[in-house]
């Protein structure tokens, strides 16, 4: 969520570049590079790509300034570039990898009451939350999201914007941002659960 | 008194603090009878925090770096 200070400077920033200053142009690739090259990464989980989305959106920028009238936040208007640019990679890319989230969703008895065991794993050490092998399997979960879905818990949850800034930059109301984002996190929680529940039967059987 | 099915559906914006107080509290009642519910609060509450924590490491590769900055010296500044 940009900060008062933050939306100020992008503001002088974009004044700037556009009056022709092209050192304002060093300060928002600073400032940007990073949020874009990782959001496109998390998107098309290829390097070449996300490079490629990256220099993409910055030509964009530098390009496409003056058409960039102040409606909408400086950085919901470079989200929104680079949203575009790694959908045109990822349509000419791989194919579609989704899957359906209905069955992994939760599962209920008659009365309304969870049928599954729950195992509560928030409380592991953090060396098995962190491991590499967690870190994988999230990529992975991610990538098995449907773009909807995705799109809007890399936003929120990873990129920690606000639900209103979502709604923003995708177009969506909130009540659809909301419920996309709690789709995609019952998905995730699933997977993860999974994950450290096989954890915990190797654990067992030792 | 509300069951696992409403409680889930509840847990977004639990979470976010926008429910009413009264629906609030039906529900922090249901989360002392429930231990499953609890475990899904906190795994879901973790799961954010989680996958945030391992995809927010992504930086730039220093080659790709390179190659960004050159880009932006010649590619686009130049033109």
């Amino acid at each position: 969520m940009p900060t008062q200070e933050e939306r100020a400077l992008d503001e002088k920033l974009v004044r700037e570049l556009k009056a022709g200053k092209e050192e304002a142009f060093d300060e928002i690739v600073k400032i940007y590079q990073r949020k874009i090259y990782a959001l496109a990464f998390n998107l098309t989980r290829n390097p070449m790509d996300a490079q490629d989305v990256t220099q993409d959106v910055l030509l964009s920028i530098f390009k496409k300034i003056d058409t960039f009238q102040g409606k909408s936040a400086f950085s919901s208007w470079v989200y929104r570039i680079t949203l575009n640019a790694a959908y045109m990679k990822l349509r000419t890319r791989k194919k579609d990898q989704s899957v359906s989230l209905e069955e992994m969703l939760p599962s209920f008895n008659n009365s309304g009451f969870q049928q599954e065991k729950l195992l509560d794993w928030s409380e592991a050490t953090d060396s098995l939350l962190f491991s590499k092998e967690t870190r994988k399997l999230i990529e992975q979960a991610v990538d098995q999201l449907p773009e909807k879905e995705k799109v809007v818990f890399l936003l929120r949850d990873v990129e920690e914007l606000s639900t209103e800034r979502v709604a923003e930059i995708l177009d969506l109301s909130i009540p659809a941002v909301k419920s996309r984002l709690h789709r995609a996190r019952l998905f995730l929680r699933k997977k993860l659960s999974q994950h450290f529940e096989e954890y915990a039967a190797r654990g067992e059987k030792k | 008194m509300i069951c696992c099915r409403e409680c889930l559906d509840l847990l977004y914006d639990y979470l976010e603090g926008t429910l009413d107080e009264k629906v609030r509290h039906s529900l922090e009642e249901h989360f002392q009878d429930c231990p499953p519910c609890i475990s899904f609060l906190n795994t879901y509450k973790t799961t954010s925090r989680l996958c945030r924590e391992s995809l927010t490491q992504t930086e730039i590769p220093e080659i790709v770096q390179i190659k960004l900055r050159d880009f932006v010296q010649n590619k686009i500044k130049k033109h």
